[in-house]
């Protein structure tokens, strides 16, 4: 990617233009709160916050540690943003291409009505992959991270150290085709900031040829030796704007439907039920494992799940509110060589 | 001189020598991250870290533990012990604040009238050599409550980095009677006494982060209703990090596992957590605690409210890792400035 200006220009840049469009809305009362992210006390991340006054837009932030979906906070497992006396809120989001994918994806699920909510668009120029520079500075504290240029600069007691940033974003973003929020067509309203119309996502997927190309005991021993340090806190589908179930598969206990041990099979088999429920409902936002306290990369799980859908289905999540997700519908010329044949 | 020294380069030989008689753990670099794993190579151990993600809490109360394993002889049923429970344990490298952790974990699992033998057999038989902190992190705070980088407490045996060698104090009977074994140790030199304590001087120094927890659990139990608990967890996602990371967590689940092609199955117990919507969820599907404002106050209450009222102490360490690792950073060091700020507000209405 050939950036036109140094990233911390690029980010301030996105920065005023969400404030000017957060403070318009605030103003108009065209919003009654705004979730958005602020600077984090600590290196590596940024902090989730609702606002709901003029005088807060000053809090709103944007640099490429804006990691958590937004979206989560809207899902309908804990609703929070009514009020008793006006009822259900209208809500502002500061909107990157995932969070408002994932906004069109849920309302595509009915879990949320988009009539409440303003996607501010903003042009997401991607996150860093804290993890990956969590683990080559090693054992030494991280005290300051700053991105300049084309680089991510980590600074601590006595080291100074810097990383490419398109080598060192997360590697969702790197294949990422959705920078905006997509346009929704029927309600051109939805939208307030940068968005985009999109009409056929072109991918060829060629960042996880080198994996499909492993042979099955291969795959089983990457995918197995990176799941091993799991202690199963569920951070990934907390994370998740798409794991809003009331009770999730794995928690399920009357009766206990699978194993809860920290054993390989009860750890595999939670992460790939859970791979089954993403599959055509992901929408590549890269939370999971950026939340991860584990360090633990979902990443590949989730591209090899888009690429299944969008071969299969030609289906590309968090685009169009109208269009049924795959897993939701069913189409009379859909494959089904798993089903046996008539004669 | 009492103290002896050992240069790190023959930790190899510590391993080789104990090896045969303990199960010896020490800090060990997996996937990226640091944790107390069991040892048999000397080349696994890592001597140069901050401290372990996962605290060393889980050598003795792990995320999974068998409680006993059952097998059904005709309409019988015969429970199988666990026999490893004499096994002896060291723990190499635990930090001040985990070292204490014990302490507070010995508080939780021997309070009462039950006494949960399966920790407390492990605990007896554990050999804790602790290891003070020459640099501790910006989100450290034991000092506050009550410890300090090179606190000696819980541990058996007290290690001090001075370099190229670790300085050795016997710190209890048990830790006495190892290092008398250890013969190959040499004596300290007065220059490396005088060393460990600058050192232990300088880290205290270059802690930052620091409360008055009196009355942060004053205030606590002033304002169990307060609406600060709306702000406090509404960034919060519940996912669990802050509680899966504490060095004095307790919370678990019992589970029965039923093996029934081979007639037979085991009790185990796992990590349980607060943050979880499974939290005491009642069989009648009533919840005390539905919502994440509950939860997140419960954490907090445990800590520095629950503990100070039912075992005198605080329920936290001041190993800084729930501020690390929580995802959204709603973490400690803010929440408490938050609750804080209560005590602040009714000052100002008070003298207004
Ligand atoms: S967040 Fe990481 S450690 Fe936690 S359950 Fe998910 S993969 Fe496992
Ligand atoms: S599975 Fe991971 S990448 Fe996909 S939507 Fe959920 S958090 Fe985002
Ligand atoms: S509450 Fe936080 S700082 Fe205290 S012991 Fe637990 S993880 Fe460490
Ligand atoms: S109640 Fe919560 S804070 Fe207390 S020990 Fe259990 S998990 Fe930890
Ligand atoms: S780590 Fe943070 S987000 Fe996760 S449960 Fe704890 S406070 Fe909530």
């Amino acid at each position: 990617m050939v950036k036109s200006m140094g990233l911390e220009t690029e980010n301030k840049e996105i920065e005023n233009n969400l404030r000017e469009i957060a403070r318009g809305l605030l103003k108009e009362k065209k919003v009654d709160v705004i979730i958005g992210y602020m600077e984090g006390t600590l290196p590596l991340l940024s902090q989730p916050i609702i606002i709901d006054s003029e005088e807060d837009v000053e809090k709103l932030i944007w640099n490429n540690l804006c990691y958590v979906n937004l979206a989560k906070y809207l899902v309908p497992r804990v609703p929070k943003f009514v009020n008793p006396e006006k009822g259900n809120l209208t809500v502002g989001v500061i909107s990157k291409g995932c969070v408002g994918r994932g906004l069109i994806h849920l309302a595509s699920e009915n879990k949320i009505n988009l009539d409440e909510i303003k996607i501010i668009g903003i042009p997401c120029n991607g996150v860093v992959n804290r993890q990956r520079i969590e683990m080559e500075i090693g054992e030494k504290e991280i005290l300051e991270v700053s991105v300049f240029g084309d680089n991510i600069i980590v600074k601590g007691k006595d080291f100074e150290r810097e990383f490419p940033y398109d080598e060192y974003m997360n590697d969702l973003c790197k294949t990422c085709k959705i920078r905006k929020p997509p346009l929704v067509s029927k309600s051109l309203d939805l939208c307030v900031g940068e968005c985009e119309e999109y009409s056929n996502i072109v991918d060829d997927f060629s960042d996880i040829s080198e994996f499909e190309a492993l042979t099955p005991e291969e795959k089983w021993n990457q995918i197995t030796e990176e799941l091993s340090v799991c202690t199963r806190c569920y951070a990934c589908r907390e994370a998740c704007p798409m794991c809003y179930c009331n009770l999730c598969f794995v928690d399920q206990n009357k009766p206990v439907w699978f194993g809860k041990t920290t054993d390989l099979p009860d750890v595999f088999v939670y992460h790939l039920i859970r791979a089954m429920h993403m599959a055509g409902r992901c929408v590549a936002c890269g939370a999971c494992s950026l939340v991860c306290p584990m360090g633990i990369d979902l990443n590949k799980i989730n591209r090899k799940l888009e690429k299944i859908v969008k071969e299969r289905f030609d289906f590309t999540s968090g685009l169009d509110p109208d269009v049924l997700p795959p897993m939701v519908d069913f189409k009379l010329e859909d494959a089904q060589e798993f089903a046996l044949e008539e004669d | 001189m009492d103290e002896k020294i050992f240069a790190k380069k023959d930790i190899g030989k510590l391993l080789e020598e104990l090896v045969p008689e303990y199960k010896f753990y020490a800090p060990t670099k997996i996937k990226g991250n640091i944790a107390f794993k069991e040892i048999t190579d000397v080349k696994e151990i890592e001597l140069d870290y901050l401290n372990s993600k996962v605290p060393p809490k889980d050598v003795l109360f792990p995320q999974k533990e068998i409680i006993f394993e059952y097998k059904y002889e005709g309409k019988d049923v015969i429970i199988e012990e666990r026999k490893d429970l004499e096994d002896k344990i060291l723990i190499f490298g635990v930090r001040p604040c985990d070292a204490y952790s014990f302490k507070l974990l010995e508080d939780f699992f021997a309070s009462g009238d039950f006494q949960d033998d399966i920790f407390l057999k492990k605990r007896e038989n554990a050999t804790i050599i602790g290891l003070g902190c020459n640099t501790p992190r910006q989100s450290c705070f034991c000092t506050s409550v009550g410890g300090h980088p090179f606190q000696k407490e819980s541990t058996d045996v007290y290690l001090s980095d001075l370099g190229d060698i670790f300085l050795v104090e016997a710190i209890s009977d048990k830790g006495k009677s190892l290092v008398k074994k250890l013969t190959w140790l040499s004596d300290a030199k007065k220059a490396d006494v005088d060393k460990a304590k600058d050192l232990a001087k300088q880290a205290e120094e270059s802690i930052t982060t620091k409360f008055n927890f009196d009355l942060v659990t004053k205030v606590l139990d002033e304002n169990f209703e307060h609406p600060v608990w709306q702000e406090i967890s509404e960034s919060c996602i519940g996912c669990s990090s802050c509680t899966f990371l504490c060095p004095t967590c307790t919370c678990f689940d019992v589970i029965d596992e039923n093996d029934e092609y081979n007639n037979r199955g085991r009790r185990i117990r796992i990590w349980d957590t607060c943050q979880s919507c499974l939290y005491t969820l009642e069989t009648s599907g009533h919840n005390p605690r539905p919502a994440k404002i509950q939860r997140c106050r419960n954490r907090i209450m445990h800590k520095f409210s629950y503990y100070p009222s039912n075992y005198d102490c605080l329920g936290c360490v001041g190993c800084g890792r729930c501020i690390t690792a929580c995802p959204v950073n709603n973490e400690l060091r803010l929440i408490i400035d938050k609750i804080l700020e209560i005590e602040e507000k009714s000052g100002e209405k008070v003298s207004a």
